[in-house]
């Protein structure tokens, strides 16, 4: 039997990523190499918690990029507002986005038939990109890949 | 000046009938006047000696040589303390508990100044039934007191066989500049003292009256009350000289009691409680200190290993007593003005009560986890210091019982921080429980903890001229940059060293100086509750303080006997002090023994007693004559 | 019999039940059901009786932390380390989507179906078409049947595959989350192959399903083959690892008795022993057996999946070389009005619609999920715990508050 560790390797599993442009504003020059998220889920239908469990795989390594997933959002320097957000989580997404530290900036996803209220609606501070349907990882490993002004 | 400091005690007792407040005041006064004469007795030599003769060949009277003045000094100070505090805390209580904290304070003096048995016996007998007293001034705390009772009792019993054991050898009563084989005096004297000490099996009753106990009369039981026996043990040792088998022993007792009161008060969930556990582990501390001090002696006379030992067990005394002091009264304010007992429910001292309070709890909790500065972490330096150096030894057995007692105090040291940790983290400097604080006057209790809080830092920074005015200079030296006269080493040749002074000023140069400029510069920083999911944490999602230590409680489930108690709707951790249930088994036993035994005794048949009478009182003379011989 | 749902119309209550496959309204059962209470309290929360005691503290986890991910709060109450009871609280994921369904053409109902959960959004469509199509009496074409198979087997593969990622994950072994992670998103790349999304919404519809990617078949067969073969060594693979098996072995264990009390369905009652699944019954399986284990921990509930994946292979490969290239058609027979049943097996368990149609219009709406059974055999078999089990514990149900709070 082959240890993890060999098993690992005998496979070269990252693609090669074409960027595409995206509608987003830029926060800060500092962001160019480092970029550290944290997704809230505020009442979404599930599709998008499972985008960004496809967005963590082997195949957009977004590593390579710097990009890397945070477990609290006083490391994050993006927050990404997945869904409409339902009643009971309006105050824990206005307290999440109290505690993310200067400077950062706000994503919102949503779909646009969705009945509950946009994010885009609470007049949250620093959103730096909107979109009104759902994207798959690609796109917004694309999104994030803009707001960092990096090229690929 | 020691009979002025004995009658103003007296007066105050009689001020006690009249007004508590100049009672209190007249007790720091003569506690102040002890101070002095202790201090004249240490350092300026003014050796006093006043006997009278008594009955046969013994003498009765007062006596102060230099180590009666060191105790004298170190037990005034926490009297000092506890006095001033009783000014604003004792108007909850009582007129007489101003008469009883004054003559149990007497007691004390006149054990500290002792020339012979029969006053020491007389203070020791006076100390007990006062604190017995003071602590009965607690409502409800019968049972409590009563225990504790009965273990003082059980203390001057030994002690009165011990000295019988003294006269029978010595045929006088003195314990001045005398010397003595005896065993008897030996074993039962040591007994007596340990009992009083709160040493392990002796200890339960300790955390029982401790935790009932008015929080004034705590401190006085905990500190002073337990240096009675230290003073007990070092005056043995200045009779009998060093014994080996005593040093094993007491280096056994010790270790096993520095880790049993460390192991529990890391478990305790009562207030009280866990500062209690912690004086039976610097108790034992001590003792192991006496002890290793004592093997070292009989192990070689020329090193310095069994005065360093010696002196540490001085530190320790005097760190326990200044710092349980300020804990128990620190503790008392927060919880005669809340109204709590047990720490998760005293959370937030430093919001609800004030800050003096908390910061002596801070203070003192850090000294006993020998924080590094603090005079707690020189003692624990020192105490660790002596059984490295217990490498020289040649027995076998030394070295066992060196390098076992070493493991177990260390771990007793783990233990403490891991404690103090759960009282300052908890009570001192918790989340707020947003309770409201009985207003009643405080400036007293305040001026008492800060007094001590001073005591503690001063003696930390100047430790080595305490090292030098307890006339070791021999383990004060300079090196390694530090200046002639601010490090301390444990040897002679030097073995190791620490400068507790030179810590602060690292420390104030590393840590606080820049956080203090951090803090006091324009900086642009956002103010956010912790980060809890989301949501703002709600009184009943706070971390509670059982289940802090919860996970030792599991992990020595063994020792501990940590049952998880499930019901329909309640959940709830029991752990037990094995001790403590032998004693309960025991009182058990006898109640039961006794039962029966009156029942076969007094049958009403008078043959029968006098048989009884008669066969005690050769069984007596026998034990007693075969042992004198 | 099991219980499934209350309905609660005009004051009475009706039983959802299921009975040896079949799932039907009661209006007064024989039986007294246990899940009475669980069904009843559902929007509100699902656990076990709250502890009380000395040092006992709430613990509550979520509604935003990384480790639940999904906006969602589990109460636990502890004395430390031991968990005492676990109350889960679902309303911030609450969107009332039955309400939002009413007045709606069954057509835009399919939608909202779709977004209760969009990991289970094929399973939750077909249950909704196959309620309407009851009404409806229409009968769907082999072709149909076989492409929708296909399609909730593609969505049992990945839900799959993203439970057995998490627990992985959970045992940090990094590695092997790394491959399935890789084979996580190849099978959602796959979904988008055969059905134009990927996670297989606005693909089925009433009485047919919306397949235009025949030209693809080939390389889908290409890509479930590879997924079979790849996932079968990683597996192998896995189980020889120790430290991963150590923390899911033992870990929140169930016993029949407690998940036959609950109402539990899918893998996670498969794994206590019992073969009960839906698709038996279904003609179109061919012989089709349940796998099982009987240990019921959370190891049995991660074996059950994986060869569930591998089973799920083979039925998507029987099916696709069976597909045929007609083109499908609809038997329109649209009657306005009455109500009707609908179910299918999800990756998770039993999703079941009652739906009753006025004037072609949704007039009622009950879903049943198997989510909210998984958080209570959740809550039941993660007391006695430790909270380090905590995603071993939630993993292996694979349930989610999109599902349970609809």
């Amino acid at each position: 039997m082959k240890p993890w560790a060999i098993y690992g390797i005998t496979k070269k599993l990252t693609e090669n990523f074409k960027k595409t442009k995206k509608d987003v504003k830029s926060i800060s020059g500092v962001f160019k190499s480092s970029l550290h998220i944290f997704p809230i889920d505020v009442g979404n239908d599930n599709e998008l918690n499972f985008e960004m469990e496809a967005l963590a795989s082997p195949q957009y390594n977004i590593h390579r990029f710097g990009i890397f997933f945070t477990d609290s959002p006083r490391h994050a320097d993006i927050l990404l507002i997945l869904g409409k957000v339902s009643e009971n989580m309006k105050e824990p997404l206005a307290e999440t986005i109290a505690q993310l530290p200067e400077p950062f900036g706000i994503i919102i996803i949503e779909d646009k038939n969705d009945t509950k209220t946009g994010a885009k609606n609470l007049n949250l501070p620093n959103v730096v990109g909107y979109f009104d349907k759902k994207l798959e990882a690609k796109e917004i490993l694309s999104v994030l890949l803009n707001v960092m002004g990096r090229e690929v | 000046m020691i009979w002025i400091a004995i009658s103003v005690f007296l007066i105050g007792t009689f001020l006690g009938f009249i007004n508590r407040k100049a009672s209190y005041i007249t007790a720091f006064l003569a506690s102040l006047l002890s101070f002095i004469a202790g201090f004249e007795a240490k350092f300026n030599g003014s050796v006093y000696l006043a006997k009278f003769h008594f009955l046969l060949s013994s003498y009765v009277g007062i006596n102060i040589d230099e180590l009666s003045g060191l105790f004298i000094m170190i037990a005034s100070l926490s009297w000092m303390a506890v006095a001033i505090f009783s000014i604003d805390f004792g108007s909850n209580y009582r007129k007489r508990m101003a008469i009883f904290l004054n003559l149990s304070m007497l007691g004390m003096l006149l054990i500290l100044t002792a020339y012979d048995g029969i006053t020491f016996l007389t203070g020791w007998e006076i100390m007990t039934i006062f604190s017995y007293l003071l602590i009965t001034e607690h409502s409800g705390a019968y049972k409590e007191s009563f225990q504790f009772l009965a273990f003082s009792e059980l203390s001057t019993l030994a002690l009165i066989l011990a000295f019988i054991g003294l006269y029978s050898s010595n045929n006088s009563l003195s314990l001045a500049n005398t010397g003595s084989k005896s065993i008897i005096f030996l074993v039962f004297a040591s007994l007596a003292f340990i009992i009083k000490m709160g040493i392990v099996p002796f200890h339960t009753w300790l955390k029982e009256a401790h935790s009932k106990a008015p929080s004034n009369a705590s401190a006085l039981l905990s500190a002073p009350v337990t240096l009675m026996g230290v003073y007990g043990l070092a005056r043995i040792i200045s009779i009998t000289g060093y014994t080996h088998i005593w040093g094993v022993a007491a280096v056994v007792l010790g270790s096993v009691s520095a880790f049993w009161g460390a192991m529990e008060a890391a478990a305790a969930k009562e207030l009280k409680v866990l500062p209690a556990y912690s004086t039976v582990e610097n108790n034992g501390m001590i003792l192991a200190a006496l002890g290793l001090s004592s093997l070292a002696y009989s192990f070689s006379p020329a090193s310095t290993l069994y005065e360093f030992a010696f002196l540490s067990a001085v530190i320790l005394s005097i760190t326990h007593t200044i710092a349980k002091t300020l804990l128990f009264l620190s503790i008392g304010q927060a919880k005669e003005q809340l109204h709590e007992e047990s720490i998760d429910d005293m959370r937030g001292i430093h919001k609800s009560v004030g800050k003096i309070p908390a910061l002596g709890i801070v203070i003192s909790g850090l000294s006993f986890s020998a924080f590094p500065t603090l005079i707690g972490y020189v003692a624990e330096w020192m105490l660790l210091e002596s059984i490295f150096q217990s490498y020289q030894f040649h027995s076998v057995l030394d070295r066992v019982v060196s390098s076992t007692g070493g493991v177990l105090l260390s771990l007793a040291m783990g233990f403490a921080s891991f404690s103090m940790i759960k009282l300052i983290g908890y009570s001192a400097l918790g989340y707020n429980h947003e309770k409201k604080a009985k207003p009643m006057p405080t400036f007293f209790m305040r001026t008492a903890e800060l007094f001590l809080m001073i005591l503690i830092l001063g003696f930390s920074f100047f430790a080595s001229y305490i090292f030098m005015g307890l006339g070791y200079s021999k383990f004060v030296i300079g090196a390694l940059g530090v200046p002639k006269g601010w490090l301390l080493a444990s040897a002679k040749p030097v073995f190791g060293v620490i400068s507790p002074a030179f810590f602060v000023i690292v420390m104030l140069g590393l840590f606080l100086i820049p956080f203090i400029v951090y803090l006091s510069s324009k900086k642009n920083t956002k103010k956010v509750i912790s980060w809890n999911g989301g949501l703002n944490l709600k009184e009943e999602e706070y971390f509670s303080a059982n289940a802090f230590s919860f996970i030792i409680e599991y992990i020595l489930r063994f020792i501990y006997l940590t049952k998880e108690v499930t019901t329909n709707n309640e959940a709830y951790v029991v752990i037990s002090d094995v001790f403590e249930k032998f004693y309960v088994r025991m009182v058990k036993m006898s109640e039961k023994a006794g039962y029966n035994i009156s029942r076969f005794v007094m049958n009403g048949k008078v043959y029968f007693y006098v048989l009884y009478i008669l066969t005690v009182f050769i069984m007596i003379f026998i034990i007693f004559g075969s042992a004198s011989t | 019999m099991r219980l499934l749902g209350i309905l609660n119309k005009n004051d009475t209550e009706e039983f959802l039940v299921e009975n040896e496959g079949k799932i039907f309204i009661d209006k007064s059962p024989n039986n007294k059901f246990d899940n009475y209470e669980l069904i009843k309290n559902r929007d509100k929360f699902i656990g076990n009786s709250e502890k009380k005691g000395k040092g006992v503290f709430n613990f509550r986890y979520g509604p935003v932390s990384a480790g639940v991910g999904q906006a969602g709060v589990f109460n636990i109450k502890t004395y430390g380390e031991r968990i005492l009871s676990v109350s889960i609280d679902p309303s911030y994921k609450k969107r009332n989507i039955e309400q939002l369904m009413i007045n709606k053409t069954p057509k835009d109902a399919l939608r909202l179906a779709e977004s209760v959960c969009g990991n289970f959004a094929f399973s939750h469509s077909l249950a909704f078409s196959r309620a309407i199509e009851n009404i409806y009496g229409l009968d769907t074409d082999e072709n149909t049947k076989r492409i929708r198979v296909i399609a909730l087997e593609l969505e049992r593969i990945y839900n799959h595959i993203y439970v057995i990622t998490r627990l992985s994950k959970g045992a940090a072994q990094n590695v092997l989350t790394s491959h399935l992670e890789w084979l996580f998103e190849e099978s959602l790349r796959t979904n988008k192959l055969f059905s134009s999304e990927r996670f297989l919404k606005n693909f089925n519809s009433i009485g047919a399903v919306n397949f235009s990617n025949s030209n693809n078949i080939d390389t889908i067969k290409e890509r479930i083959k590879i997924l079979e073969e790849k996932f079968g060594e990683l597996y192998q693979h896995s189980l020889k690892s120790w430290n991963f098996i150590d923390r899911i072995y033992k870990t929140a264990s169930l016993t029949s008795k407690q998940a036959i009390s609950i109402g539990l369905t899918g893998p996670s009652l498969r794994a206590t022993g019992i073969g009960d699944d839906l698709r038996k019954n279904e003609d179109i399986y061919e012989n089709f057996k349940a796998i099982i284990r009987t240990t019921g921990d959370a190891l049995a509930r991660m074996e059950v999946r994986a060869y569930e994946i591998l089973h799920s292979c083979d039925i998507i490969l029987t099916q696709l070389d069976k597909l045929q290239d007609e083109t499908l058609k609809h038997h329109k027979k649209e009657q306005k009005n009455g109500a009707g049943v609908g179910y299918c097996e999800s990756p998770s368990g039993i999703v079941a619609y009652y739906v009753e149609l006025k004037n072609n219009l949704v007039d009622y709406v009950y879903i049943s999920t198997p989510s909210v059974f998984g958080y209570k055999a959740f809550a039941d078999s993660f007391v006695g715990y430790i909270f380090t089990d905590f995603s071993f514990a939630l993993d292996s149900f694979g349930i989610n508050f999109a599902d349970c709070a609809r």
